[in-house]
């Protein structure tokens, strides 16, 4: 009887735990779902009458199209040329010793970089701009993007490089290969579901950052989703429907792709020092 | 011809064994970094020795912006806010998440759903955290007040009163992250060599006993990394707060963060801006490097 209380217990808590984490996602979707009548009529927990209008208000009137153009396109460049860029450098670090201990203080200082707060980076960043002619341009954000963005690239894949087993290159080189043709046919093949997950953690990255967009770029011809939601919070009201609707927006595609990769989240946050 | 044949083949020989290239290839990705470390760096305390007056540049002003901001009463403000936003948050955070692993590393069924539906909050925006939260505590359309009249309370405008918008900011943060101390710990509770425990379990020692002389110490390691991961990044807490509260009412939840953008972007003040930031970054540098001899400890 016991342990069966004890059961009982220990599950009613996790639902409770789960409902609270849960909540605002519930309560955010059935928001955008309400008509403006609706909304301001008490806390009704589901929509009686759904409706769509809030999310065509956001394209039709509030220029989220353009907002979700600039996030695609700015993730998608960002996200590969530092995958590139980083996965070069990860596999210097993973294979060779190089001179100066230069395999650790690399590894140490795209950590650094990794976890630099944005604050700290956005005022120098907006002066740099300035200076460039790049504020409030796609590519001045993707030039910024893929700075930060290759220090976790490094790090991620520097980890998932290293437990690959060095024979198997060197194997191919006798039959061969380069070094760059074995690391393209033999060893990025082997390490493909790490790149896969470095990639889905550099598109959350990305898409999710509001502070170093908000800072370099000021109407919709460059500015991303997440600025794109809090320009729907104005000093006075905030539009509460089409300002729901925008959060579902901001959060759909980054849930699916957590899901996609939740085996690889603990990597991910602690740059492989925990696996 | 011959010569020419020897020629590719050393060629071919160099290419397989990349003399040089191992360095080659790591330049461009330490370029990109540079560009968002050393360079902004650079620019950061140039702008903290330089005057600006509406946003332009009026030459150089020795250490006066750091003069001032020390004399400052709202940046001390904002530093002891930030200071105990730090410390409520991550303490909570600590202490729920190590719960909540404890909890959930038992032998339980759907232990993999019940795992993902805990993770969702961290994965999502803090912009858009904030907007959830924003839903949730406005009067008029939020469920907070009309939850509070159901008990007989009245309703507490939460985000219209200094305390429990302070309260309020801090719970979204809590809800946000625990879940990445929950994540962490569980795998280090997973990996966690279970001979001792055993030992331990066989001479009798209770659940108590078991998890402060044993499982505590063998998870300090991680759980420290967790803690000092999320104190740097609570540190620089922006979004949600530029979302729910723009850092009032009044400044009761103006962080230093919030701070130091409106100074920069609603006042054109880039010098004394960059010098609050050089001043933040002191003190972030210190855990920063904390946190990287913790997580080489860790890894080895």
């Amino acid at each position: 009887m016991k342990p069966r209380l004890h059961r009982i217990a220990l599950y009613t808590t996790i639902v409770a735990i789960l409902a609270i984490a849960l909540f605002p996602f519930w309560w955010m979707i059935d928001e955008s779902l309400k008509q403006p009548v609706e909304i301001f009529s008490g806390a009704n927990l589901y929509p009686h009458h759904p409706t769509m209008s809030n999310y065509s208000q956001l394209f039709n009137d509030y220029h989220f199209g353009s907002y979700l153009e600039n996030s695609i396109l700015v993730v998608t460049v960002t996200v590969f040329v530092s995958l590139v860029l980083g996965t070069l450098a990860a596999y210097s670090l993973a294979r060779f010793n190089l001179r100066l201990g230069l395999n650790q203080s690399a590894l140490v200082v795209a950590l650094l970089v990794r976890m630099i707060p944005a604050i700290l980076l956005v005022i120098p960043l907006y002066l740099m701009l300035a200076r460039w002619g790049l504020l409030n341009t796609r590519i001045g954000l993707i030039i910024i993007y893929t700075g930060i963005n290759t220090s976790f690239v490094i790090w991620m894949m520097q980890s998932f490089l290293a437990e690959i087993p060095r024979d198997i290159e060197e194997a191919a080189m006798v039959d061969g290969d380069t070094r760059l043709s074995a690391l393209r046919r033999v060893v990025l093949p082997l390490a493909a579901p790490g790149l896969a997950a470095t990639a889905i953690f550099s598109v959350i990255a990305t898409y999710n950052d509001f502070l170093i967009a908000l800072s370099l770029t000021s109407t919709p011809a460059a500015q991303t989703v997440p600025v794109g939601v809090s320009t729907l919070i104005g000093k006075i009201q905030i539009q509460v429907g089409p300002m729901a609707a925008a959060g579902v927006i901001g959060a759909l595609p980054i849930v699916i792709f957590a899901l996609i990769v939740q085996r690889h989240f603990v990597r991910g946050l602690t740059l492989g020092a925990v696996k | 011809m011959a010569q020419a044949t020897v020629k590719r083949r050393r060629v071919r020989a160099a290419r397989a064994s990349l003399p040089g290239g191992p360095y080659l290839l790591l330049v461009p990705a330490m370029v990109a970094l540079a560009l968002v470390s050393l360079w902004p760096l650079y620019y950061g305390v140039r702008a903290s020795l330089t005057h600006y007056l509406y946003g332009r540049d009026f030459g150089s002003a020795g250490l006066d912006n750091y003069r001032r901001i020390w004399s400052d009463p709202y940046f001390h403000q904002a530093m002891s806010t930030t200071a105990k936003y730090v410390v409520i948050v991550v303490t909570c955070e600590t202490l729920l998440g190590l719960g909540l692993a404890l909890l959930v590393s038992r032998e339980i069924r759907f232990a993999s759903p019940i795992r993902v539906g805990l993770i969702l909050p961290m994965t999502i925006a803090p912009v858009v955290a904030g907007v959830m939260w924003r839903l949730i505590y406005d009067s008029g359309i939020g469920v907070t007040d009309p939850l509070f009249q159901a008990f007989g309370f009245s309703a507490p405008e939460v985000l219209a009163n200094n305390t429990s918008a302070f309260i309020a900011v801090c719970v979204v943060d809590i809800w946000e992250w625990t879940p990445l101390v929950f994540l962490i710990v569980l795998a280090g509770l997973q990996s966690l060599p279970q001979e001792p425990l055993e030992a331990a379990r066989v001479d009798g020692a209770g659940r108590v006993r078991l998890f402060f002389d044993h499982t505590l110490p063998l998870l300090a390691p991680v759980l420290l990394v967790a803690i000092v991961l999320r104190t740097i990044d609570a540190i620089g807490t922006f979004d949600q707060i530029y979302v729910l509260t723009q850092g009032g009412p009044g400044v009761s939840t103006q962080l230093i963060s919030i701070y130091a953008y409106n100074t920069a972007f609603q006042f054109s003040q880039y010098g004394l801006a960059a010098a609050m930031l050089i001043a933040l970054l002191a003190m972030v540098a210190l855990l920063m490097i904390a946190a990287v001899r913790l997580m080489k400890r860790v890894a080895v």
